[in-house]
């Protein structure tokens, strides 16, 4: 079993989800798959990865509202989140501001479209 | 009232003269003939009151002396049937007194006897002029009450006290109004609402060297089973000859089915853009993970073509993104969160970010130098936003060589930028229609410039939304000259 770092991946988009992982896979990270935000609360209470790719726009539970509760878990709060954007969202990068006000206590973002080497660059800096 | 104000038939003037001397009547005849008139004669009030039962006339010539029926009697039975008739006294006393009571009881004037021709025709032409200045009149009255009353937009008058002097059966509609007769009321009465009541408030107190209409939209009804609407209320002063205002005019716009339109236009667009942008997002990374090799070798001819795909896709999720800003602008979704900003910094931070694309190009982008400028009070992504846009704008549609300066000013109660370019220039034609949704100009210098067609569109309806305008100037070959103008903060 690589030793490299489990990072978990959270899209409703499956072509999404795949093209990440196999970005990721490519780079020797071990790769687990959310295809929303209940499956993917579930996945990180049993895998226990080190960064989770999370994106904003999903049902039955959104990227805000997960991210939150990660960071309220004392058991999950040093998982490092990664919140994928759409631009037309206007999130504040600095504040990861949700709509109603409260703040989302994400550690970084990265828009979409997402630029795969971007985000492999992100995913560096975030597990360094 | 239909009658009135259509039918009538237009016709020379009736006289009847009442005089129990046939000299007079015979004398009146002649002359008022002469002049074209209709004239018939009663030789006493008995018979000149079973004339005036019959028919009305225009102008009566009464003797105020006679025996049995005196003028005095005939005068108010005449007032009675044809209040519009027009009497003239003929009064052989001639004493003041016996004239002034017949007036008062509404003679129109009179005159005494022995009199010549020529005073007969001007008291008559007279009368005559009176006649039809208060038939127009009534005729105008009643033509305004029909074309106000049929009018779908409700019209409400109130005078300077704010009692209603007319609202429309449309206006009492839209305001809910379902009390007997409006007029004399006062307007809180009407419960048409704050903002209708403020509105006549402005517009009674306006000055006498300002004349604007003041107007706004707002929400009736959505409880207790009343449907909601969307109303447009305009209002203006109206003053008498002295400039004094006496009033006010207020006209309410029913534009429901327009904002129902809007929210479902700007709903689907929502939608739309998303569904889109989703799978796009996708196909790109997709792309991307095949151009990495990672599903297996790529040939070179198949990486330039799916390089070509990628452009085209990034392309398309550029031009969504557009449709999505304009309709969350278009239905007042956009966030509106301002603050104060620094005119000055943004300007240097932008001019500073666009400098190696127009160096690339070599184009000259200059900040002009800056006067002393206060903090506008805006959104700051906004106004990032559209500054941008009008400088890629200037640097896409500006040959290589060629120079845009971007500067601000104040000018009245606005803060003025200015992108100003040495482009290929817009067309008198084109120029009206460069802020329409959608609109490219299609020429031969402009195929190979890619757009949406939305930015101009956009930086139209932000400025706006804070209240502002946009103007433009530009020469076909010379350049383009773009300015915003943004509201001044009240200090």
């Amino acid at each position: 079993m690589s030793d490299k770092p489990l990072i978990l991946v959270v899209d409703d988009d499956p072509d999404l989800v795949e093209s990440v992982a196999m970005k990721l896979e490519s780079h020797d990270y071990r790769v687990a798959k959310a295809y929303d935000g209940i499956e993917a609360w579930d996945k990180i209470r049993a895998e226990k990865p080190r960064l989770v790719l999370l994106d904003v726009m999903m049902p039955r539970k959104d990227g805000y509202e997960l991210c939150r509760e990660i960071k309220e878990d004392p058991a999950s709060k040093d998982i490092v989140v990664v919140l994928l954007t759409a631009v037309a969202e206007n999130v504040k990068t600095s504040k990861y501001t949700h709509q109603d006000g409260k703040s989302t206590p994400a550690d970084d973002y990265i828009a979409k479209p997402i630029d795969l080497d971007k985000l492999m660059q992100i995913v560096r800096d975030n597990l360094d | 009232m239909k009658e009135v104000a259509m039918s009538q038939n237009y016709r020379g003037p009736a006289i009847l003269v009442i005089d129990d001397e046939e000299r007079i009547r015979t004398g009146c005849q002649k002359v008022l003939r002469q002049e074209g008139f209709e004239v018939e004669t009663a030789d006493s009030g008995e018979a000149g009151l079973k004339m005036i039962e019959e028919k009305s006339y225009d102008i009566i010539l009464l003797d105020l002396m006679m025996p049995s029926l005196s003028g005095f009697d005939v005068l108010s039975r005449v007032k009675a049937l044809h209040p519009d008739s027009v009497i003239i006294v003929i009064s052989g006393y001639a004493t003041v007194e016996y004239s002034i009571e017949a007036m008062k009881k509404g003679a129109f004037d009179f005159i005494p006897k022995p009199f010549m021709p020529d005073q007969l025709r001007v008291l008559v032409t007279k009368a005559i002029e009176y006649t039809r200045a208060l038939k127009d009149i009534a005729n105008e009255k009643s033509r305004m009450r029909v074309l106000i009353d049929h009018l779908s937009d409700g019209v409400l008058a109130v005078d300077a006290q704010k009692s209603v002097v007319l609202a429309n059966p449309a206006f009492l509609k839209m305001s809910g109004f379902s009390g007997e007769d409006a007029v004399g009321r006062g307007l809180e009465e009407l419960s048409a609402g704050s903002v209708v009541d403020a509105l006549v408030d402005s517009a009674l107190a306006m000055p006498e060297d300002q004349f604007e209409e003041s107007s706004e939209e707002f929400v009736r009804g959505g409880e207790e089973g009343v449907p909601q609407s969307y109303l447009s209320a305009s209002c203006v002063p109206f003053r008498d000859r002295a400039g004094r205002n006496v009033g006010a005019i207020t006209v309410l716009h029913d534009i429901t089915a327009r904002k129902k339109m809007e929210q479902i236009k700007s709903d689907f667009v929502s939608m739309v853009s998303h569904e889109v942008r989703s799978p796009l997002n996708s196909v790109l990374a997709q792309l991307h993970v095949i151009t990495d090799g990672l599903a297996g070798e790529v040939t070179p001819k198949q990486m330039e073509i799916l390089g070509r795909a990628s452009e085209k896709i990034k392309s398309l999720l550029s031009l969504s993104t557009e449709l999505l800003d304009l309709a969350r602008i278009e239905s007042g979704l956009m966030s509106v969160e301002k603050e104060r900003v620094n005119p000055v910094e943004i300007l240097e931070d932008l001019a500073a970010f666009h400098e190696p694309a127009a160096r690339e190009k070599s184009i000259g982008l200059e900040l002009a130098p800056l006067p002393e400028l206060p903090s506008l009070v805006v959104n700051r992504r906004n106004l990032e936003e559209v500054l941008s846009n009008l400088i890629v704008n200037a640097i896409k549609y500006t040959p290589e060589g060629g120079r845009v300066v971007v500067s601000a000013s104040l000018e009245d109660k606005f803060l003025k930028f200015e992108v100003g370019d040495t482009g290929i220039g817009i067309s008198p034609e084109d120029q009206e229609r460069v802020f329409a949704p959608f609109y490219r100009i299609k020429n031969e210098k402009t195929r190979y410039i890619i757009g949406t067609g939305l930015g101009l569109a956009i930086v139209k309806s932000i400025v706006e939304a804070h209240g502002g305008f946009v103007r433009l100037q530009s020469l076909p070959d010379q350049g383009s000259t773009f300015s915003l103008h943004f509201p001044l903060p009240e200090s």
